[in-house]
């Protein structure tokens, strides 16, 4: 599915990252930690095309050569992301860009009653008002609305490569829960790969198994499963990353 | 939906009105409360008289039409204006609103949005509040969007009185970036982004029936 190969990542002459390497196929579940500003936001922006971003190295997904494809041309091809503070678009309703989408995606009209019998089905799930079809995309959203009309468009688009860039962040107890249950409810459906950027537990718990990610220094210093994941969420990061370096040498 | 072929004056009362001109001057009469349409209306002058107590909403809408024209608005007590309008631009456009507040207790709200596609497109909005008058309010929300033309905009307001409350909001920039990345990132080509997106923007201040009569997908 995705393969990051030696990926070096700068913004305006910075580096981020040196020597990424990552394997993520269909249906696997890889968890990235690190400290805040250690740039694991950087990485997945990196992934969908950003092009804020400068990339050396390769990115393949599904076996193509990606690296230079446009942040479109990847959305295409199933790379999602989800962030944490997604923009609103003022004009444009969340039907009609899902309409435009669709119709990229599939190379045909859509069929609106369907359409909207979909739409209004995932908003049932997602607690989410389906007034929210036809409002404009996050506009006068509080930040849980926002997190779930973008999780409204990825049940709608169904990608192969899901993102979720601290999307648990700043929701109520409620919330969370209903987010988790919702990506688990797709996971379980869809079988995509997903990439999970977290400081806490409430996500990753939802899942039985999973890699998980140590990001520190500009480099990937350790990789585990999800007792990492336990140890780091209970001894922090600091000691986490000073045992491994001690070991290293 | 009352549509009216007019010419010359004309008294509108209660209703709503979608006016086909067969003039380029026309002077309209507002009684009670009164919404008029106009799609790519070639017009050049335009005066309109609100009577006392009453309100006028105004959709106009003009894609790529000639579009230079000079409107005087007279309120003089209890009345209030919506006045909204969204043009995209070809060729040199210029629009002149001349709003007078003559009496008490009005209010003006004046919208315009403007894509401008090729050559210039000049907006100059002068609201006046006359003298010896208390309690009015005078608003501008002016917005152009530069797509390969240029945008002059001129938010006027006078007020002689210093019983008014008067803002305005000018902008004139381009598409948002932001917004584009966030659509391409739907899975949305940069060509049907910028599409959606200046479509959103042209009919930002417009209504429901505007939308669905006056729009389709290939009027933007």
């Amino acid at each position: 599915m995705l393969n990051i190969k030696n990926l070096n990542l700068k913004i305006n002459d910075k580096t981020l990252f040196e020597k990424l390497n990552l394997d993520i196929n269909a249906g696997e579940i890889h968890v990235l930690m690190g400290k805040n500003g250690v740039g694991k936001s950087s990485i997945a922006k990196a992934i969908i095309g950003d092009t804020n971003y400068k990339v050396e190295g390769n990115i393949t997904f599904n076996d193509e050569d990606i690296t230079n494809l446009n942040i479109y041309e990847r959305s295409k091809r199933g790379i999602y992301l989800l962030n944490q503070s997604p923009i609103q678009v003022e004009g444009v309703t969340n039907a009609e860009m899902l309409r435009v989408a669709l119709s990229e995606k599939t190379g045909k009209g859509i069929n609106i009653f369907e359409f909207n019998k979909e739409l209004e089905s995932i908003c049932k799930k997602l607690e989410l008002d389906k007034s929210f079809i036809h409002r404009e995309i996050n506009v006068g959203a509080s930040g849980g609305e926002r997190k779930k009309v973008e999780l409204m468009h990825m049940w709608m688009l169904k990608p192969s490569l899901i993102i979720l860039d601290e999307i648990d962040s700043g929701l109520d107890v409620d919330a969370n829960k209903l987010v988790a249950n919702s990506i688990k409810e797709y996971f379980d459906e869809y079988k995509p790969a997903i990439i999970i950027i977290t400081h806490s537990s409430a996500l990753i718990n939802t899942f039985d198994d999973f890699y998980v990610h140590l990001l520190d220094d500009k480099k990937l210093v350790k990789s585990g499963n999800k007792e990492l994941a336990k140890d780091i969420l209970n001894k922090g990061f600091r000691e986490i990353s000073d045992t491994f370096v001690i070991s290293e040498n | 939906m009352n549509k009216l072929l007019v010419s010359d004056i004309i008294d509108l009362n209660n209703g709503n009105y979608k006016l086909a001109c067969q003039s380029t001057k026309l002077i309209i009469r507002i009684n009670g409360e009164v919404n008029i349409y106009f799609n790519n209306e070639v017009l050049e002058y335009l005066d309109i008289y609100l009577n006392d107590n009453s309100i006028l909403n105004i959709y106009k809408f003009n894609n790529k039409k000639e579009n230079n024209l000079i409107i005087n608005i007279y309120q003089n007590n209890n009345s209030k204006l919506n006045y909204n309008e969204a043009f995209i631009n070809e060729r040199n456009n210029k629009l002149i609103i001349n709003n007078h507040i003559n009496g008490n207790d009005n209010e003006s709200l004046i919208n315009i949005r403007n894509i401008s596609d090729k050559n210039n497109s000049e907006i100059i909005i002068n609201v006046e509040v006359a003298k010896n008058t208390i309690n009015n309010i005078a608003l501008e929300d002016l917005k152009g969007i530069n797509n390969g033309g240029f945008i002059h905009i001129e938010p006027n307001i006078v007020c002689l009185s210093n019983d008014v409350s008067a803002n305005h909001l000018t902008t004139i920039g381009s598409v948002d970036n932001a917004s584009i990345d966030y659509l391409m990132s739907k899975g949305i080509s940069l060509e049907n982004a910028k599409k959606i997106l200046l479509k959103g923007f042209i009919y930002s201040n417009m209504d429901e029936y505007v939308k669905k009569n006056f729009g389709g997908e290939d009027n933007v």
